[in-house]
């Protein structure tokens, strides 16, 4: 099968001063390769600082990379100027970790899933809101909610609608940073099984960051461990997670909470 | 009282202030520019509610005043002409919005000279000159704080999405402004502009050079914000939907800068009018005959008008329901938008 | 050390650079000039007006006049008053030596006031007490300082308790020191009054919103748990810790209270910068004024020094940061 997005030695450097003034360049990405088959989870895994939200970041094309390619249906994403990127940016969508700062507090629930299609300016307002309603009532968000201001709604519920903000434009990649970690463990597991029903749904392929390696081992297909920029370490999830032999991956294996369980659905508390 | 309504309250109380000095020409008994050259510096009347026969009045009247015979500054009231007040009297002609002529004055003595606040060198009424005085300051100091925060918007905003070089040289040439104490920079300004000018121009002069002076605060806070917002995940978040600049800023940053704008306008209002009344105080803002606030104490330079005419101090206190008015709304604003104390600490310096 | 010494004071002559050439550009800008106000007195002749234009390079473009002033400042030559036919320095800087005295003392008075009363405040945050002085001190936000002034001289003509106005009385040239001293301190009693009472309610709010915020760290909860002294605690930890803000608030404090003094000085007759400047725009007076506007930035930007002098001796991370390689 053709992968749907493969990355290429993808370099991504941080320009910077360090103490006395010199250039201190800091390197967030150091030469990264992977591939996402379509309709698959691809989790990447490491320790905060192991450069995987700068990937994601230049992955959904909201930062430059340094050097490196990303082959997306056929065009290397990292040389498109901005004009030719709009026409593409809908089918690869993020989801952040905090949805405190990802969900503008003025806005409400509604609105805010609605902005996707507003700024692709090609539907009208009523349509707008009936996708709007179609998606937040996949994700969960009773119509009760959609008036609500965000700060009205628990973590979760907010972390629902940024998920239905970035599926309303129909993507087919999903990257998820970091989505759970900012979530309560009981939330985590149901937001994880809503997220294993939506790919199913909608045949979306997931790029699923995180530093939890149990997680990502129920959800992925395949994982990849960053540590300091590089990949130490990538295959199949179940592989990974009995047999580990980096000592990064064995140190993020050390530090789930439990033994390491077959991928299926969450245990849910 | 919870918050909202306590701000609306503020806000209709203001407006009501607002409104009798906007409409002083109806509020006024008299036009400010007519002379009594029979009453210089008379004092404020004194209100009587029992009439040489004994009969009691529920509104008060007043005798006229006269000059003490021999005496230039003395006077005593003429009992035989009593004033009474009367509502709706057709008086002098006035503009309302300096369009419509009509001639109905609230109250007034008609051909009788009612000066409840007493008179100034002219003999011309203290009370209209200061409803009309008020016009003319206020209106200063409202043109010139919203000019000021545009100017400071813009380049707070452009500053603060720009970055780099061109945002130093912004900041850098901010801090210069502030770096002077802000009196000093507005004489200077003053200064190096023509000095006796027609009241209009002066008028306009006065705004602009205050605008000038003011713009350099407002200008980082709003450049603070918008560098914070630049950086919120929903932001980008909308970037990757494929947001173009112009829409972030319409959408998303523009409006997290308006709380500190509409506080600062709290806050800088009443600066600016008290800057109009010191420029025109000292000779170098709005001048004669057109009232202001600020050249009205200008006669209080004067020893001889400091100590025996007191009244011509009530222009100074006119303002004060004003500032009263602006500082309470700037303290339900501020906590309405719920910023640290610090941060507001910080924030105004 | 040095190396931060040395970039604040860089920083000062930069910002003294800029409001020079400021207020430079503003003078060039400026329509009219001495000189064309005195075409108008028939007593000057035009060949002097043009000899006396020369001789002050009037006609010169902008940035040689700009040299050559900036050349002469740094000589310490602040060039020459037109009114009164005299180098400009000398004339400032008595008056500047008034101004100083009044805004020190009030600077010195509303900070001695303020911080005590403002750690009080603020270990009492939302309490009566707290808001009572809170209301208090707000009489004073709301009137404004020319209102105040105004004020406080009818009352003070009236009553004929204060002098109203001026540095000395008459006869000052034969008081013995110590009447002298006397003699001024009864003169400043008014002028400080409504200085201090026209910052002291803004300056109050900050520093007690500083040393609230300060007072909620936890380090204090653990320095009480010593048994350290409530006074100890408030002046040796917490006041330190709240520097940061309160020095930067000293600088803005200077600025209001120069500003102020210039309408103080102005209404109470006080012989200082104020009305010695005024009187020098009414009479177009360039040099004059370009030389008190930057005497007047040359003392907040030196007030300012100091405080981030103070700073670096009060808050150990700057200490640390800045000596950093």
């Amino acid at each position: 099968m053709e992968p749907l997005i493969q990355v290429e030695n993808l370099v991504k450097r941080h320009v910077g001063r360090g103490l006395g003034g010199h250039r201190a360049d800091f390197t967030a990405v150091d030469s990264v390769s992977f591939s996402i088959l379509p309709r698959t989870t691809l989790a990447l895994v490491g320790e905060s600082g192991s450069g995987k939200s700068s990937l994601a970041l230049c992955l959904a094309c909201l930062e430059r990379v340094t050097a490196g390619r990303i082959w997306f249906e056929g065009r290397d994403l990292a040389a498109l100027e901005e004009k030719e990127l709009r026409a593409v940016r809908p089918k690869l969508q993020i989801v952040f970790q905090d949805p405190a700062n990802s969900l503008n507090p003025r806005w409400t629930v509604g609105e805010i899933v609605a902005e996707p299609l507003l700024v692709q300016g090609r539907t009208s307002k009523r349509d707008r809101g009936a996708r709007a309603a179609q998606v937040l009532e996949r994700v969960g968000m009773a119509s009760e909610y959609w008036e609500r201001k965000p700060r009205e709604l628990s973590g979760g519920q907010r972390q629902r609608v940024a998920i239905a903000r970035a599926l309303i434009l129909e993507p087919r990649l999903l990257i998820l940073d970091e989505v759970l970690s900012a979530l309560d463990c009981s939330i985590q597991a149901k937001i994880a099984n809503l997220l294993v029903e939506l790919q199913r749904l909608y045949g979306l392929a997931y790029l699923f960051i995180t530093h939890d390696l149990k997680m990502a081992g129920h959800l992925a297909d395949e994982i990849v461990v960053m540590s300091e920029g590089k990949i130490v370490e990538q295959g199949a999830a179940e592989k990974i997670l009995r047999s580990p032999r980096h000592s990064e991956t064995r140190s993020l294996v050390g530090a789930s909470p439990l033994e390491p369980e077959t991928t299926g659905p969450v245990q849910e508390l | 009282m919870s918050a909202p309504s306590r701000l609306l309250a503020c806000i209709a109380v203001l407006g009501a202030l607002h409104l009798c000095v906007a409409c002083a020409g109806f509020f006024a008994p008299y036009d400010p520019a007519a002379q009594d050259r029979a009453r210089p510096y008379a004092p404020p009347m004194r209100p009587h509610f029992v009439d040489a026969q004994g009969g009691f009045h529920l509104l008060p009247f007043f005798y006229a005043q006269e000059l003490r015979a021999g005496s230039f500054d003395q006077y005593e009231e003429n009992r035989v002409r009593a004033i009474p007040v009367r509502f709706f009297v057709t008086g002098a002609s006035y503009h309302v919005l300096g369009v419509l002529p009509l001639r109905i004055h609230l109250f007034g003595g008609g051909d009788a000279p009612l000066y409840l606040l007493g008179s100034d060198g002219y003999g011309r009424d203290l009370l209209s000159r200061i409803l009309v005085g008020g016009q003319v300051s206020l209106l200063a100091g409202l043109i010139g704080a919203g000019l000021t925060l545009s100017i400071g918007l813009c380049i707070g905003t452009v500053a603060g999405l720009l970055g780099g070089w061109k945002d130093e040289v912004l900041m850098r040439i901010a801090e210069l402004f502030l770096a002077l104490p802000w009196i000093y920079l507005l004489f200077a300004m003053r200064a190096f502009l023509p000095l006796t000018v027609p009241p209009l121009k002066a008028f306009l002069l006065v705004v602009m050079v205050i605008a000038a002076v003011g713009w350099a605060r407002p200008a980082r806070m709003v450049r603070a914000i918008v560098l914070s917002a630049r950086e919120r995940d929903f932001v980008r978040a909308a970037r990757g939907f494929g947001a173009s600049d112009g829409y972030l800023l319409r959408r998303h940053i523009l409006p997290e800068t308006a709380s500190v704008v509409l506080t600062q306008a709290a806050i800088l209002v009443p600066q600016f009018v008290l800057a109009e009344m010191t420029l025109s105080f000292l000779g170098l803002g709005v001048p004669e005959p057109v009232p202001s606030w600020g050249n009205m104490l200008a006669s209080l330079q004067h020893y001889n008008v400091l100590v025996s005419y007191w009244w011509m101090y009530l222009p100074a206190v006119a303002m004060v329901p004003f500032f009263l008015g602006y500082l309470v709304l700037a303290s339900l604003l501020q906590a309405d938008y719920g910023t640290s104390k610090m941060d507001e600490a910080l924030a105004e310096i | 050390m040095t190396r931060f010494f040395l970039r604040r004071l860089a920083h000062a002559a930069f910002l003294l650079l800029g409001v020079s050439v400021l207020a430079f550009l503003f003078s060039t800008l400026a329509p009219g000039n001495y000189f064309d106000d005195m075409r108008l007195n028939p007593q000057i002749s035009a060949e002097q007006l043009s000899a006396l234009r020369a001789a002050y390079g009037v006609d010169q473009p902008f940035a040689l006049r700009y040299a050559r002033w900036a050349g002469a400042v740094s000589r310490g030559d602040l060039g020459f008053s037109f009114a009164y036919n005299a180098p400009v320095g000398p004339l400032l800087w008595t008056r500047a030596r008034n101004t100083l005295l009044l805004t020190g003392t009030a600077t010195t008075l509303v900070w001695m006031l303020a911080l005590p009363l403002g750690v009080w405040s603020a270990e009492r945050l939302g309490r009566p007490a707290d808001v009572a002085l809170s209301w208090a001190t707000a009489v004073f936000l709301i009137v404004p300082d020319l209102t105040l002034a105004l004020g406080l001289l009818v009352l003070a003509v009236r009553s004929g308790w204060l002098p109203t106005g001026g540095l000395v009385s008459v006869g000052f040239d034969g008081f013995s020191a110590l009447h002298r001293v006397r003699d001024v301190a009864w003169h400043m009693v008014l002028p400080v009054t409504v200085l201090v009472a026209s910052a002291l309610p803004v300056l109050l709010r900050h520093v007690r919103a500083a040393v609230a915020e300060a007072l909620q760290a936890p380090f204090l909860r653990a320095a009480e748990g010593l048994g350290i002294s409530r006074r100890r605690l408030l002046y040796r930890y917490v006041l330190p810790a709240a520097a940061h803000p309160l020095i930067a608030l000293f600088g803005f404090s200077l600025g209001t209270l120069l500003s102020a003094s210039l309408l103080v000085e102005v209404v109470m007759s006080w012989p200082g910068l104020g009305p010695f400047l005024l009187e020098a725009i009414l009479a177009r007076d360039l040099y004059v004024v370009i030389g008190g506007v930057l005497l007047s930035t040359l003392f907040l930007v030196a007030g300012s020094f100091m405080a981030d002098l103070l700073l670096y001796w009060a808050d150990p991370r700057i200490r640390a940061k800045a000596s950093r390689p």
